[in-house]
């Protein structure tokens, strides 16, 4: 009986996809301890109503790992990971129309002497491809259970239960382990002693001692000499090996490689039928434009355009109807409850914060379902292989490019996906820069500022005014993001020219199952932070904003008085070169935690400072619109705006970013080094902005 | 060195199928490129070419690589 199934395969099987069918909703993400490597584990009830934990590991090539995702997954296999129990059952999703490539890696599984079930995936797609694969024969050759799925319907996953309940049980009648593949026998030889001495000096068992000896003598001579955790005399054995093979005239790089595909190409011989349909392919056919140099890069710079109009103009109504729900709650509240402290902390402390918030919630779904299909459409792989290029010509390569898109709706995964780039240089510039790219935390600044401050006018007929100033501050950060990246790949960071390397999945139809399940994880994530650190950061704020109470006075001179109206000026001197006063330096210091709260802090602030007006249903934009200076002119102007903005598109104000950066670099030195290069970015560069929009007139 | 052993995977018209002979890249990536099916004497297909990459078709998968590693791929056209 399997106690722990792990998932396993090549990025873009459809493992995911499987895994999601397999256990519904009963699952959760979480990151493994000491590592930001997500980890996505459910619950698969097995046909005699156990449940067993199952895991999804993340996707890899090869147990010969390139990349810290691809070394966690090998870890886990062998049984070298501390902090999770090796499986004792290997689920390996397969991509039947990429069956000689994929079974590479299931080889190196099923060498690891662990129990296999083989889901055989988009085999609908192979067989429309002019494949017809004899599963029976497949299954024999391997010498496990082979199971067709197509997993986006549905398919094949009873079998596939079954399979993994008989799996389990099959272990304890399993033969006495042996390879399936042979090398020649010169190298045969060398293998096998290596490994028994790597068996008798670490422990690890024979098949894992093998494994690892494979890639000891596939490996540069001197990056043995650099691998610590091997004793003097198992080195020194590496070394005489590599002499032996390489004076025999063996490819000690590729002979291991080579017989290992030898042996999956005569599998396949054996079970697969070719008849080609003769005709390019509608992903041959889809590829010819959107990769073409020239039509590929107006294609996307066109689809980029129309997500952001899209997410701004889609969202409106809905976020309409959530505002008007909220103010309409605290309005019930206001005649439910008598006057006192207790009504004005759950309205204004509350409600009032946490709607400023929530509010945004249909742009940020909208924004992760366009991300969504991107990625499961398959042109995900094809925007990275556009953006090589120019991704190259600031010191990194196409595989960078995935991380910045995926921090457009959050920089904790984007540093996160950043485990798939090889270099770790490449990779530390990646996460430096990741954060300047404009996640969706920044979305409600962006949007109270350009409802407060930029005219709803139609451009050339075709877009509008408010959606182009949001298009400028993402482009701003994007912008900002490469030339920062190029300069820390020009000094701080300097390597070798990047290898960009990428496979391009087919293109099909997305699972809308599985994006609406990824969209419903990311929603409840941000609901979750809404009702705890923002409502909990609310009502400090009100707390700091309404005491210590002093007698008479209007609401604006009682504000001044409170803890936070002190804290404010404070700090007024600091940022008043950037034309922010200290109301929004205010918000500025509360938002330090997580962006958002710049908007709560604003609506708290408001909402405190207009009850001798009523308050009402003043939209927060109004009421800043609405702001004078003593004189009567405008506190705030459009200027003001764009320069909130341009603050928070460069400035680092995101705790979790910083506690996710401290565990991905093991330490403070790279997490401080980018708080530090970004607030001296923001604060330059708003000045700039500042001192530049005065000389034009526009605020001030 | 004549002509047919220089040619590279970044050197071959649109829709031509080649025979792998060599990779001149670094060890590690020769490695990766191996594991993706790159090895030699196996037949690779030029799908098409982008903007300072190309992609090609090998084992029936779809790979993108940079211009740069394509021409250090050593091909020969098939006999």
């Amino acid at each position: 009986m399997p106690t722990m199934i792990a998932v396993a395969g090549n990025p873009n099987c459809g493992k995911t996809t499987l895994f999601n069918s397999l256990t519904g909703l009963r699952q959760k993400v979480g990151n493994y301890p000491g590592v930001t490597v997500e980890r996505k584990e459910g619950r698969l009830r097995l046909e005699d109503g156990s449940d067993v934990p199952i895991l999804d590991l993340p996707g890899t090539y090869s147990l010969n790992p390139g990349s810290p995702d691809e070394q966690l997954a090998t870890d886990i296999i062998l049984g070298n990971a501390a902090h999770t129990p090796r499986p004792n059952l290997v689920l390996c999703v397969v991509d039947a129309s990429h069956l000689e490539r994929n079974l590479y890696l299931v080889s190196q599984i099923i060498d690891a002497d662990i129990p296999v079930v083989v889901a055989l995936n988009m085999v609908d797609l192979a067989e429309r491809s002019g494949m017809s694969i004899d599963i029976p024969s497949l299954s024999r050759s391997l010498g496990v259970p082979v199971i067709p799925t197509v997993a986006s319907k549905g398919i094949g996953i009873s079998e596939l239960r079954h399979a993994l309940y008989a799996g389990g049980i099959s272990r304890d009648r399993r033969q006495v382990w042996r390879r399936l593949w042979e090398l020649p026998e010169p190298v045969e030889r060398e293998t096998e002693e290596l490994a028994r001495i790597l068996h008798h000096a670490n422990g690890p068992s024979h098949p894992a001692a093998l494994l690892e000896a494979m890639n000891l003598l596939a490996a540069d001579t001197a990056k043995v000499d650099m691998m610590e955790r091997y004793v003097p005399d198992v080195l020194a054995h590496v070394r005489g090996a590599h002499e032996k093979l390489d004076f025999l005239g063996f490819s000690r790089h590729s002979v291991f490689v080579e017989s290992r595909y030898a042996w999956i190409r005569s599998i396949c011989a054996g079970s697969v039928r070719w008849m080609p349909t003769g005709a390019p392919s509608w992903s041959d056919r889809i590829d010819s434009v959107v990769t073409h140099r020239f039509w590929g890069v107006i294609l996307f710079v066109a689809l980029m355009g129309f997500l952001f109009q899209a997410m701004f103009s889609w969202a409106a109504l809905p976020m309409e109807w959530i505002g008007n729900s909220f103010a309409g709650l605290g309005q019930a509240v206001g005649q439910a409850m008598p006057p006192g402290e207790l009504r004005d902390l759950i309205i204004k402390g509350g409600i009032g914060g946490v709607a400023a918030v929530v509010t945004f919630l249909p742009q940020i779904m909208f924004l992760f379902l366009f991300l969504g299909l991107l990625e499961d459409t398959g042109y995900m792989a094809r925007a990275a292989l556009i953006m090589d290029k120019l991704m190259s010509r600031v010191g990194l390569h196409g595989k960078s490019f995935i991380p910045l898109l995926s921090s457009f709706a959050c920089a904790v995964p984007g540093i996160m996906a950043t485990r798939t780039i090889d270099n770790p240089r490449d990779r530390l510039a990646t996460m430096l820069v990741a954060p300047l790219i404009s996640c969706s935390a920044r979305l409600p600044v962006y949007a109270l500022m350009i409802a407060a401050f930029i005219p709803p006018v139609m451009i050339g007929g075709f877009a509008s005014l408010p959606a182009i100033t949001m298009l400028s501050m993402y482009l701003l950060g994007l912008i900002m993001a490469l030339g920062t990246a190029w300069a820390l790949k020009k000094t701080l960071l300097k390597s070798g020219p990047p290898a960009f390397i990428i496979e391009l999945p087919p293109y099909k139809i997305p699972s809308l199952r599985s994006i609406l399940l990824l969209m419903w994880e990311r929603a409840w994530a941000f609901l979750k932070r809404a009702g705890t650190v923002i409502l909990g950061a609310s009502i400090v704020l009100w707390f700091l904003a309404t005491y210590p109470k002093t007698e008479g006075g209007t609401a604006a001179d009682r504000l001044n008085h409170s803890y936070v109206g002190q804290a404010g000026r404070l700090l007024e001197p600091v940022i008043r070169p950037l034309g922010f006063d200290w109301k929004i330096g205010v918000g500025l210091v509360a938002s330090l935690i997580q962006r958002e709260v710049f908007v709560s802090t604003m609506g708290t602030i408001y909402g405190i400072q207009d009850e001798s007006a009523g308050g009402g249903n003043t939209s927060l934009a109004a009421k800043l619109r609405g702001e004078r200076t003593a004189d009567g002119r405008p506190t705030y102007t459009a200027l003001t705006g764009i320069c909130i903005m341009v603050y928070y598109v460069l400035a680092m104000q995101c705790f979790s970013t910083v506690a996710v950066m401290r565990r991905e670099t093991n330490g403070w030195k790279w997490p401080l080094f980018q708080i530090g290069y970004m607030t001296a970015l923001a604060y330059t560069v708003t000045f700039m902005v500042y001192r530049a929009g005065l000389a034009l007139g526009i605020g001030g | 060195m004549s002509a047919r052993s220089t040619l590279t995977l970044g050197d071959i018209p649109i829709g031509a199928s080649v025979r792998i002979r060599r990779l001149n890249s670094r060890p590690d990536v020769s490695t990766r490129l191996r594991e993706l099916g790159f090895c030699e004497n196996e037949v690779v297909r030029c799908v098409t070419h982008g903007y300072g990459n190309i992609i090609c078709e090998i084992r029936n998968s779809r790979v993108g690589l940079d211009t740069g590693l394509a021409r250090g791929i050593v091909v020969s056209y098939l006999e």
